[in-house]
């Protein structure tokens, strides 16, 4: 902590102690340095140490534009959680979007703007030093040498820039978005003839069939979707939705599905339109007006004519569109992993199904033009590349993407960067791209600066520093904006805003009169501010079938030589495209299907690895046309036996300590051929070349079968609805006798009574948790919650491998069938501390480290741990977690939050020091908060006031929290349900966690 | 009185007081090359162990190989495996002392040896395996101004008191043992040595008021110790039947751990004997009876092994539960079936050759023998504690564990530090009982005419 850059305790006081605007001098952004000292006597009102601020802000992890509320401690952020008043994700969050603090805490940030010098190597510059440079560059260049490439930036930014580029005469950004949904945009331009992308309402729909789109991961916006999906989908009074995935490989997305459904790779379309076919023939619904439109091609669609090419039963398609027609639905196809060369077939052939079946407007909205990527298309990136190599690009400006990875790799954006005369980026990190470019101008992270984000018409969401900056960077807004200054003349006078934020406040103003609100405009940016934005319903736009429709063509059969296997690269659905890579967290959250960390694999059936010779962990060499890269191999029965599959996200060769190096970049596999819609494709045929090296894998899970012992338990819509309730599991056939129960009840009692330790509060709740399985989707944000609020820290893939993660909630997965014709069932099961009435882990502690709490809690001491472990041997669900090394030690090589990443540590919960066994206490810090808060209020707790972690996160909201003492509570009646099960209860360990069971809506030829 | 053992048959001529005197003082004498060689061996490989515990304590417990769910590995196999090696000396020595043994007077001292350090090295173990060393000392109940206090419902602490016990008792009676022995070097010591024996030998001059006090006191001790013989084990094999682990939830653990803590007591006896006489020159009093003796009582209670465990495997099947039966599939044909059959040949087929009385009395075979019960018999506890934890309830948390280097060290490094005692204890003391084995051969008279 002895140099000067970075921010170190006493810099950290100097802020906290500049209380010159109170919470403005915490929360501003004034990149000046303060020079005044004031003592903490009078503090600023609303910071009191020990108490948490909140501020509202916008997650930009992805473009889905989440709303989120940022905890901050004295002036630090420490954790990030869901704004409720966010209609995009109404107060939840992903992973990715918990795991944003470790973007402004990274360790491997840009820690201030830097040059490349003569010797080819980065030198640090000041920020005057570097906008003059900038200012140099550009008046030496003609504006057609210009060009900006951005992310989705929708909103001020985006406008800055194009304004900027403009009155530099320069052309507008190139905008470019991994995940760009080129093809669902070609669809709904052809289909419908809007240039849009609808919103897609899984609440409201009872039947869901996805062409491949992972709605649940990362396809437009994941945490809306799975709170509509819990909703439509969820189980409740009898009735529930079904869903259908239809896609080569079973994703995360479609292990929530009741039938999973593997076509020949790219003949998705055929399978819609031949569901299209019998809707229309058998007219099952009303005729739509212009069903005519399609009606010759939907003519040479019959189930009979598709079923050979879609390898998919006539009787299957014929049963799916009387299913689809049955109840409200919805269809969803374009995800990134399904994003073959006929996409936009697929696409389209989507949007003719849901226009017959009459879905436009009712689940599917046009109107609302989500905005997941911009107009973002790989095409225009690809001319710019063309651009830059031919020397047609003096000056380039990057912000915000990192397209030297993030694209094929035959791209070669960074080559291509070589043969630009003078490039900047603006990257946050040592990524790819900022690696090649001559200048880089570290950006705000998102969480210290101002700025705004339109996911979709009518929501603006604002951004606002939520605490000091971390190191020396600058707001690329700010940025622009000197430069602009510095240019002075014609430029300098189109823009009159001194700084970015004053730029903002001008958008706003206008943005205010728009919405029609006529109040002072402060009264209206406070009450934004607060609210983290300004949420309007978008206006709903109809849509007919355009006459471009009719070039609808039929997906090419795809002639990939017999013994290629298509492979899939499909998105990561922690790391993102790669852009999570950084985040140990998101390299630590075991993937939601494979459960695999740290690393890239190749997900191949078991029979086609049999056939070939693979075991798991075999180190394969797969080559497409376009490259070649080396993984190991992960058998997985959700795919077809014709495909393999790799995620994406990995291979990075810089982004710092936690992605360089990591596993193998997928993206070096996909052809740079620009396909019809203007994106590239996700699907290449390959063949595999077994290397004779062996790994051993880095995942978290032991067996992935329940060998039929009932964890993770299901029953079908049918059963239930005839009053069965579900499989009865378990050791012993026997109940226990009444007498016998009894006397375990009088032993609990017993137990209670002797610690009730001054009886502090009356008559003392149980704490409990509800956990719905019909509602998880295995999603994950709760482990990573988990990680944020507890300090759980990371360990990297060499103790994984070893089992040593620490997370103290995992989602087990398990597989059911797949084997012998019978098809393939995927199940989750968060799996947390179970708070046990009679805990196995609590007598056999020779130090009464582990113990109950008065209030049903199995408390652990960390200080008086010994270290036995016996406890963990003794706990039937292993939810009990050792620190083997001293991950909390900054001298020690372990050490799991190198600086700033130590900053994120929750100061209300100890870190542990090695040799000490630590686990679940359902967030006991968030439950003696909110119990101080009622004692200071002198009023009684109110159900749902107390959140856990993994509960305030869940997307699908499928884990309550409560008092199970208490009969109005919720957690209470759901314990009671009758779908309510205890995992192994049969150990009479009285858990206090209640699984209520999956519930599978199954045809009746299934069930 | 009876003879050394009977039927005596490979020693015709029975040794006369003087000649025993002389021969045990004689393993006394200056130890030879080999001895120095020894014990550079024994302090090398300690040095290891003791600097893989260093590191340990210094990285933490991460650089052993404990893969969770297996949360318990090589330090508590290691340390099960001692306490059970120190069984059979309290048993040779105590019971059947009671039992009137006659035969056990020139092994007996040797296995109390054995007992002792083997406690000795065992208590280590629950102190190389815990997170935090440093704070070790709170397992025992000491008043502080804390007030805390331990868990006296933990196995784990009643372990502490059956091994602090153990240790205790098993030395007391190893020291009153060896009173007259001393006694009898002493008058031949000089030096240091003389020192030390005089003040181990408590100032003993063999007087009769002496004599009965002595035997009242040895008799009293050996009754006290008899009782350890089963409850220690009895203890430590409730650190498993305590808990809820399928393959560790059993009644039957108390007497199956005491039979094979015998087992592999008295297997080890035998492995230390067999140099021992060897080095020493006492085969006129280690006799193969005496091996013959050991190989019996290693027949027995190596079948009581055996049937122990054919009794786990048909409980795991009669108790129709789901848990026990799949644990007990995996010992026997899953990812550790190397380990489970090593375990069953080693202890419940192999001792079946000492139905022949060929092998019983072939050293050789025997001490191979001895070498292999030893190594079963720590598999033996590998697989009870590895094998049940890698493969308890939730299929989510199985795991596998394979040792480091840490733990091989620590393992090879407790065996140097059991033999350095040992070493340093056979140079010093006498290995064979002087007043023991005098005891049973006739009387000396005066010769008579005709004889």
């Amino acid at each position: 902590m002895a140099n000067g850059d970075g921010m170190n305790r006493r810099r950290f006081l100097k802020v906290l102690g500049a209380a010159g605007g109170g919470a403005a001098a915490l929360s501003g952004c004034s990149g000046d340095a303060t020079d005044k000292l004031i003592p903490y006597l009078v503090p600023p009102d609303n910071q009191i140490p020990g108490i948490a601020t909140w501020y509202a802000s916008t997650c930009r992890e992805c473009p889905a534009g989440c709303g989120v509320h940022a905890r901050v401690r004295e002036g630090r952020v420490v954790k990030v959680e869901g704004n409720p008043e966010s209609p995009v994700n109404r107060g939840r969050l992903c992973a990715r979007g918990l795991a944003s603090l470790q973007g402004l805490y990274n360790p491997d940030r840009i820690r201030g703007p830097m040059a490349k010098g003569a010797s080819g190597e980065f030198e640090p510059i000041s920020w005057d030093d570097a906008i003059a440079r900038i200012t140099e560059r550009l008046q030496g260049a003609t504006g057609d040498l210009i060009r900006f490439v951005t992310g989705n930036e929708a909103g001020t930014f985006d406008r800055l820039v194009t304004e900027w580029l403009r009155a530099l005469g320069a052309a507008d950004p190139v905008v470019y978005e991994p995940f760009g949904y080129e093809a669902l945009r070609h669809a709904s331009r052809q289909v419908f003839g809007v240039d849009q992308l609808p919103r897609y309402d899984f609440g409201a729909a009872r039947y869901v069939i996805s062409f491949g789109a992972d709605f649940l991961e990362t396809w437009l916006s994941p945490v809306e979707h799975a709170r509509g999906f819990a909703e439509g989908h969820g189980y409740r009074d009898g009735s529930m939705g079904r869903y259908v995935h239809v896609e080569p490989r079973m994703s995360m997305t479609g292990m929530s599905a009741d039938e999973w459904i593997a076509p020949r790779p790219g003949s998705e379309a055929l399978l819609a339109l031949g569901m299209a076919h019998v809707i229309v023939t058998e007219r099952l619904v009303p005729r739509q007006p212009d069903t005519f439109r399609v009606e010759q091609l939907l003519d040479a669609h019959a189930p009979a004519d598709v079923a050979e090419r879609t390898g998919i039963a006539a009787a299957t398609i014929e049963r799916l569109a009387r299913e689809f027609v049955a109840e409200p639905s919805v269809a969803a196809a374009g995800g990134v992993g399904a994003q073959h060369e006929q996409a936009h077939v697929t696409a389209a052939a989507v949007n003719v199904l849901n226009y017959v079946a009459g879905n436009i407007g009712r689940t599917v909205l046009y109107g609302a033009d989500l905005n997941p990527a911009g107009p973002s298309s790989y095409a225009e990136l690809g001319s710019l590349v063309r651009a830059m190599r031919n020397g047609g690009v003096g000056v380039l400006f990057v912000h915000g993407v990192n397209p030297a990875h993030a694209a094929p790799a035959g791209t070669d954006f960074a080559g291509a960067m070589e043969r630009v005369g003078f490039s900047v980026s603006f990257s946050r990190f040592w990524d790819e791209t900022a690696m090649h470019a001559d200048l880089v101008l570290p950006d705000h992270d998102p969480l210290e600066q101002w700025n705004d984000f339109e996911p979709r018409a009518g929501a603006y969401a604002l951004q606002q520093p939520v605490m000091q900056p971390v190191f020396d960077t600058r707001q690329s807004g700010d940025v622009l904006l000197a430069v602009a200054r510095q240019a002075g003349g014609t430029i300098a006078a189109r823009f009159t805003a001194e700084t970015y934020k004053d730029y903002l406040q001008q958008g706003w103003q206008r943005l205010q009169r728009q919405l029609g609100d006529f109040r002072p405009f402060d009264a209206f940016w406070t009450e934004a501010l607060q609210r983290g934005g300004v949420w309007r319903d978008a206006p709903a736009r109809a849509v007919r079938l355009a006459r471009t429709v009719t070039d609808l063509q039929e997906p090419a059969t795809r002639s990939a030589p017999l013994d290629a296997l298509t492979l899939i690269a499909y998105p990561s659905s922690a790391l993102y495209d790669g852009r999570g890579a950084n985040r140990p967290w998101l390299q630590e959250l075991p993937d939601p299907v494979t459960k695999m960390t740290w690393s890239t694999w190749v997900e191949i059936h078991p029979e086609t690895a049999a056939a070939r010779g693979i075991r798991e962990g075999d180190i394969l060499e797969v080559t497409t046309s376009a490259g070649t890269v080396e993984a190991p191999a992960y058998l997985y029965p959700g795919l077809r036996r014709d495909v393999i599959a790799m995620p994406l996200g990995q291979g990075h060769t810089a982004f710092g300590r936690y992605a360089e190096g990591r596993g193998a970049n997928v993206y070096a596999l996909l052809s740079t051929d620009v396909t019809d819609f203007g994106g590239f494709s996700h699907y290449a045929a390959s063949t595999l070349r077994h290397t004779g090296r062996h790994e051993y894998l880095a995942k978290t899970e032991g067996k992935s079968r329940q060998m039929g012992r009932g964890i993770a338990q299901a029953v079908t819509l049918a059963a239930l609805q005839h009053g069965e309730h579900g499989e009865e599991h378990g050791g012993h056939a026997a109940p226990v006798p009444e007498h016998v129960e009894q006397l375990l009840d009088e032993v609990q009692e017993a137990q209670d009574a002797d610690t009730r330790y001054g009886d502090y509060a009356g008559d003392l709740p149980r704490w409990a948790l509800a956990v719905d399985l019909s509602k998880c989707t295995g999603c994950s944000a709760c482990v990573t919650a988990c990680h944020s609020e507890n300090n759980i820290p990371t360990v990297g893939p060499d103790l994984v491998r070893r089992g040593r993660e620490m997370a103290w909630i995992r989602i087990e997965r398990y597989f059911e069938g797949g084997e012998d014709g019978e098809p393939l069932e995927a199940r989750v099961l968060p799996m947390m501390c179970q708070q046990c009435g009679h805990a196995p882990c609590e007598p056999v502690c020779p130090v009464f480290a582990a113990y109950s709490t008065p209030d049903g809690l199995n408390g652990q001491v960390y200080n008086r741990c010994v270290g036995t472990r016996y406890c963990s041997n003794n706990c039937p669900y292993k939810v009990r977690y050792f620190n083997w090394f001293d991950h909390q030690n900054p001298a020690d090589p372990a050490f799991s939050f190198p600086d700033p990443l130590h900053w994120l540590l929750n100061p209300d919960v100890t870190v542990r020091s090695k040799g000490v066994m630590e686990k679940c206490t359902f967030c006991v810090q968030r439950i003696r908060g909110k119990q101080h808060d009622a004692k200071l209020a002198g009023r009684e707790l109110e159900d749902g006031e107390i959140l856990t972690a993994c509960q305030q996160t869940c997307p699908s909201d499928a884990i309550v929290f409560g008092d199970l003492n208490d009969p109005s509570s919720r957690v209470h009646q759901l314990s009671r349900d009758e779908r309510g099960y205890s995992v192994l209860g049969d150990l009479n360990t009285r858990p206090g966690v209640t699984y209520l069971r999956k519930v599978r809506n199954l045809t009746v030829d299934e069930a | 009185m009876a003879t050394i053992a009977e039927p005596q048959r490979t020693a015709p001529q029975q040794p006369t007081y003087h000649e025993i005197t002389r021969d045990v003082v004689a393993t006394l004498g200056r130890p030879s090359r080999t001895y120095f060689v020894l014990l550079a061996v024994v302090l090398v490989v300690l040095a290891l162990g003791a600097f893989a515990l260093l590191w340990q304590i210094r990285w933490g417990l991460g650089v052993a190989g404990y893969t969770p769910p297996v949360l318990w590995g090589v330090y508590i196999t290691t340390f099960v495996f001692w306490v059970g090696i120190a069984h059979s000396g309290t048993l040779i020595s105590a019971i059947l002392y009671l039992f009137r043994s006659a035969w056990r007077t020139s092994v007996y001292r040797t296995a109390e040896v054995m007992t002792v350090f083997a406690v000795l090295t065992a208590g280590l173990f629950p102190l190389i395996h815990v997170g935090r060393i440093w704070y070790a000392y709170w397992l025992f109940p000491y008043p502080n101004q804390r007030q805390l206090w331990v868990n006296f419902k933990s196995p784990l602490l009643w372990d502490v008191f059956a091994v602090s016990t153990y240790l205790t008792v098993s030395t007391l009676f190893l020291i009153v043992g060896l009173v007259p022995d001393v006694a009898a070097v002493r008058e031949k010591a000089t030096g240091w040595r003389r020192k030390l024996y005089e003040v181990t030998s408590l100032g003993w001059r063999g007087t009769d008021q002496q004599w009965r006090h002595y035997i009242r006191a040895y008799l009293y001790l050996a009754a006290l110790a008899t009782p350890l013989v089963l409850s220690v084990h009895s203890v430590v094999s409730w650190d498993f039947a305590m808990s809820i682990v399928p393959g560790w939830h059993a009644t039957i653990f108390a007497p199956y751990f005491v039979a094979g803590a015998i087992y592999s007591g008295v297997a080890m006896v035998v492995t230390l004997l067999v140099p021992l006489r060897k080095v020493f020159k006492v085969e006129r009093y280690i006799t193969v009876d005496h091996f013959e003796n050991l190989s019996k009582l290693l027949l027995l209670t190596g079948l009581i092994v055996g049937y122990a465990y054919a009794v786990e495997y048909f409980i795991a099947w009669y108790s129709g539960n789901p848990f026990e039966q799949a644990s007990f599939y995996n010992r026997a044909f899953g990812e550790y079936w190397w380990a489970t059959w090593t375990m069953i040949i080693c202890n419940g087929f192999l001792p079946l050759l000492l139905f022949f009385r060929k092998v019983r009395r072939s050293i050789p075979a025997l001490f191979v023998l001895s070498l292999f019960v030893n190594l079963g018999m720590w598999f033996e506890r590998f697989v009870i504690i590895v094998v049940s934890l890698s493969f308890e309830y939730e299929p989510y948390a199985m795991g596998h564990y394979t040792p480091t280097w840490v733990e091989w060290s620590i393992l090879a490094g407790s065996f140097a530090w059991f033999f350095l005692w040992f070493l340093l204890f056979a140079k010093n003391f006498p290995m064979v009982s002087i007043t023991e084995v005098k005891e049973i051969i006739p009387m000396p008279r005066k010769a008579r005419p005709g004889t």
